[in-house]
């Protein structure tokens, strides 16, 4: 009897591998990895738990393989991966074929991998603990179990009887994650290293902005983080780590998670004359089906937000910028770990005095209204304010002191803005700076007051935009990108007042 | 063969009621003889299957195990030198412990009490009366439910009816002209398998070239592996019927349709060397393969190298309007397929990703465009992404009513490019339907169609330029 087990594997072993070698990857050597935005994403911040950038992964993997015929596989890939984009390079014309098999090992295609074998049936009395063993075959999987034992055919537990069926291996073909694998001929037996290169989901960036502002309101101290997020379970050790500006084009695409098939249990019907539910099984085959899909992990804390960096003197390890064809890398110049389900923050720049105005703005839809204005930092991307080089999109918090003490003044966002930009940064509502319109004469030469009223104890400086049809007396209104423009320096504790007119 | 005969015997010894033998093969042996897949584009494949058969004279009844779970039944052919096909089954009724026990209602089973306390066991024979809701048996002259009790019981079956089945299995009945081992071709149509190509472009932009290397991508998801298959892949979609049911397998679910700029500029007119069936290119895998189940498996069929390939800007302005911001032009990657200046070859349809070496000649991924089938001499333009540094605001300058149902609109382009060498823009001006007319303009215009005028603009390294356009139109 015990000899035929084996019998058994072994043909199972020649049939699947058609006599070839199997070579496994544990891990990589040396990895980099290039982090993405998502585009679509805008200026919404990031959601640990649905990442929807990517990573450009490239590991360097020192393999060893026989002469003939081998399967390299690779473990250790995230599991993002999208196989389509998997790149094999080193080993030249050996390569017959990439492979990815996502059928993986779980109870349910255990016991399928087991119809028509024998496997054996263990049962337990509850009584005195005895197990009792014995062979039996698997004759049907797919909507309950049946088997068949030397007394005939049963249908597992659907007795009430604590029984389970034991293998004796694990069926070739299957394993724990989906896996990458490359058929390889090679006359000689080969030794080198193997670049592997995928593009894998589940990652995503953005550059987190801290503007420290100077008592006069008239410069800031400009830092950013640069957060990268791996939402993967694989981490990534000691990798060289770049992340990339700009907005690519991605085709989105279906890729199979790997099939996890729970073993399920249904019996015949089991009604019974009493509706007191038996204690020793379920009653229901429902209850006892083992559910093999993945579990959703407790989200985790929310992120902190970004706390400033101090400020201090060098040491500091800042992100290198460079061209990359249309868009921008930043390269950390040192090795890190981007570990699985985490984000990660790395000095991005320090622009220590950035020379803004600060405005308040508003857009003059028309009609009768009263509103606050909105507080705009506004700069130029260029070295005479400070700046002058490339802004990938992010948030910004804007920070301010106050008797030594660091209070949030207002938060906001920009695009990705290159050289020579204006940039605006939105910070917030400035609630005691207010604009009142009132329509005066509505008869086709519509006649507008507008009067804004400012309770700061400083001149405030408002650009109010106007449709091209506005004219006013004298030049108050000039045009400026599709829109006329009224531009005025409202006292301290005072107001401003400009009288417009829509139509002929 | 002697391990096997010892196994056999062994088997017998050791439990005379197995000696019938197990109506499912174990899986690893495959009942497939010599397959030959071929595959197309749309969710589809025929598959040829040549197996030996011991057929006895006349009639007689031929279980096929191993064919795709998502077969379509409908289109099973079989042939065989001497064998008449009498009647084709498909059967789906599955093996379950619900099915048994219905199939045993008027039968006797044996039924094992198991003692709670004890776990002593006692042995009766019971005839199953009804199995609906619950299982009502007669034991003797007693009526009683199955395990009314809550108390375990466990019913033993004298055996399987022989019209239930592990898996969904294909019976013929065929006709044969006399006894004896033959090759019988068994073909049908199965979804479930799929096929695209993928695309590594290596674009090398200071010399103009790019490598290029071509995979076909062949997924199996139709439950059943394809053992040392010859493989076909034909580009292109066959006209498929609407299929209302299917047996098992399943398509994923389509990914939502994209909008990218660009694709096949101009439609090429040479004839690719490969292989060809009517319409379509044919992809012969070079050798025998075994495509698993759950599979995704690559194949290279292109490898061109130093191909002319140039990066270009193009900008679309939907309607005559403001842009409250400058907007990113979309980078372009422009390479023609044909035989003198460029891939040489028909390209299946498929994903370009687009790499490029970083400062440390590392590749770098930096965009990816899907294409449809494109004849071999197509002059092909795909959008990888948007440019960071060139960058287009298109403004209102003007807008006045000349006459009723006149208007006339001044529109200001501005282009800047903050990239260190001089680059050409392509400024496409759309929403022109209807009798929109330019009325003056700074830089001549080419009107591509009805709907569209188009600049190209040259601005100048690290620098910025202007067009403006008047426009006479209806609105």
């Amino acid at each position: 009897m015990p000899r035929t087990l084996p019998l058994l594997a072994a043909a199972a072993l020649a049939a699947q591998a058609h006599g070839q070698s199997v070579v496994t990857s544990p891990a990589p050597a040396r990895v980099s990895v290039t982090v993405y935005r998502d585009s679509d994403r805008g200026l919404d911040p990031l959601n640990l738990q649905w990442l929807g950038g990517y990573a450009l992964v490239s590991e360097i993997r020192h393999v060893r393989l026989p002469a003939g015929e081998s399967e390299l596989r690779f473990e250790g890939v995230t599991s993002g991966i999208v196989p389509q984009s998997a790149i094999v390079t080193g080993l030249g014309p050996a390569v017959l074929e990439k492979n990815r098999d996502a059928r993986l090992l779980s109870p349910g295609s255990l016991l399928d991998a087991s119809l028509g074998e024998r496997v054996t049936l263990r049962r337990t009395s509850r009584a005195t603990g005895k197990t009792q063993v014995q062979d039996a075959i698997v004759r049907a999987t797919n909507d309950g179990v049946v088997i068949q034992t030397a007394a005939g055919i049963e249908a597992l537990r659907c007795t009430g009887l604590p029984e389970t069926l034991v293998e004796s291996q694990v069926p070739v073909g299957l394993s724990a994650k989906p896996t990458l694998s490359v058929r390889i001929r090679s006359p000689e037996p080969v030794e080198t290293d193997v670049t592997l290169s995928y593009i894998t989901n589940n990652f995503d960036w953005q550059a987190n902005y801290v503007a420290e502002q100077s008592a006069d309101g008239k410069r800031i101290s400009l830092f950013a983080w640069m957060t990268l997020a791996n939402g993967d379970e694989t981490a990534l050790g000691d990798a060289q780590t770049q992340a990339v500006a700009g907005k690519l084009n991605r085709q989105r695409v279906w890729i199979s998670p790997g099939e996890a098939k729970p073993i399920r249990i249904s019996c015949w019907p089991q009604g019974t004359t009493s509706d007191i539910p038996s204690e020793i099984v379920p009653l229901t085959a429902q209850d006892i089906v083992v559910t093999g899909s993945r579990m959703m992990a407790p989200p985790p804390p929310p992120p902190p937000p970004p706390a400033a960096a101090p400020e201090r003197g060098g040491g500091d390890v800042i992100a290198q910028e460079e061209r990359l064809g249309e868009v921008r890398l930043y390269r950390v110049p040192i090795e890190v770990t981007v570990a699985s389900r985490s984000q990660k923050q790395i000095a991005l720049l320090r622009q220590p005095a950035v020379r803004v105005e600060q405005i308040l703005t508003l857009r003059d839809y028309g009609g009768n209204f009263e509103t606050p204005l909105q507080r705009v930092l506004v700069t130029h991307n260029r070295s005479a304010e400070g700046l002058g080089l490339p802004l990938p999109a992010g948030k910004v918090a804007l920070f301010g002191q106050k008797d030594g003490r660091r209070i949030l003044l207002g938060e906001g966002s920009i695009d990705d803005h290159t050289l020579n930009e204006k940039v605006e940064i939105k910070v917030g509502e400035s609630p005691g700076v207010r604009a009142k319109q009132t329509v005066e004469q509505a008869d086709g030469r519509d006649r507008y007051r507008l009067v804004v009223t400012n309770d700061m104890d400083g001149a405030q400086t408002v650009e109010i935009e106007l449709p091209l049809e506005a004219r006013a007396a004298g030049k108050a209104l000039v045009k400026r990108d599709g829109w006329m423009l009224w531009r005025a320096a409202v006292p301290a504790n005072g107001s401003a007042e400009l009288v417009y007119r829509i139509g002929s | 063969m002697r391990p096997v005969f010892l196994l056999c015997t062994a088997l017998a010894a050791a439990a005379p009621s197995f000696a019938q033998t197990p109506a499912v093969p174990a899986p690893s042996q495959t009942a497939q003889g010599d397959v030959a897949v071929t595959i197309y584009n749309n969710d589809r494949a025929l598959v040829e299957d040549k197996r030996m058969l011991d057929l006895p004279g006349g009639r007689s009844r031929q279980e096929f195990r191993d064919v795709s779970a998502s077969i379509e039944p409908a289109t099973v052919t079989l042939n065989g030198r001497g064998v008449g096909v009498v009647e084709q089954n498909f059967d789906f009724d599955l093996l379950s412990p619900d099915a048994l026990m219905k199939n045993a209602v008027g039968q006797e089973v044996t039924l094992v009490r198991v003692n709670p306390a004890s776990g002593q066991e006692t042995r009766e024979r019971a005839r199953v009366l009804a199995a609906n809701g619950g299982v009502v048996l007669q034991i003797g002259d007693r009526i009683e439910v199955l395990r009314d009790d809550g108390l375990p019981a466990r019913v033993i079956f004298d055996g399987v009816p022989v019209s239930l089945r592990a898996r969904p299995t294909l019976s013929v009945t065929v006709d044969s002209q006399g006894a004896g081992r033959r090759p019988v071709t068994l073909t049908y149509l199965t979804t479930g398998l799929a096929w695209a190509a993928d695309y590594v472009a290596l674009f090398d932009e200071a010399n103009g070239r790019m490598d290029v290397q071509g995979w076909v991508t062949l997924t199996n998801n139709s439950g059943t592996p394809y053992v040392n298959a010859s493989t076909l892949l034909v580009a292109g979609a066959v006209g498929q019927a609407p299929n209302r049911y299917g047996y098992g397998g399943y398509a994923p679910p389509p990914p939502p349709p994209p909008p990218p700029p660009g694709g096949m500029v101009r439609a090429g007119m040479e004839t690719s060397g490969r292989e060809r069936i009517g319409d379509f290119y044919l992809y012969p895998l070079p050798e025998r393969t075994t495509i698993a189940d759950k599979q995704t498996k690559q194949v290279s069929f292109l490898d061109v190298k130093n191909a002319p390939a140039a990066r270009a800007y193009e900008f679309r302005n939907g309607w005559l309007s403001t842009s409250d911001q400058p907007i990113s032009a979309y980078t372009v990657l422009r390479f023609s397929s044909s035989r003198e200046q460029g891939l040489g070859d028909a390209l299946p349809a498929g994903t370009v990703r687009v790499y490029q070496r970083d400062a440390r000649g590392n590749p770098q991924f930096i965009g990816e465009h899907r294409i449809d089938h494109t004849p071999m001499g197509s002059d092909m333009s795909l959008a990888t992404g948007q440019a960071f540094d060139v960058k287009v605001r298109p403004v209102v300058e003007e807008r006045t009513k000349v006459s009723s149902g006149r208007w006339k609109t001044r529109m200001r382009y501005t282009v800047t490019n903050a990239g260190p060498k001089p680059i050409t823009v392509d400024v496409v001006q759309a929403g022109l339907w209807g009798d929109t007319r330019i009325e003056a303009e700074s830089l001549k215009s080419e009107r591509l169609s009805a709907d569209e005028a188009r600049w190209r603009v040259p601005v100048a390294a690290n620098g910025q330029a202007t067009v403006t356009a008047t426009f006479d139109s209806r609105y």
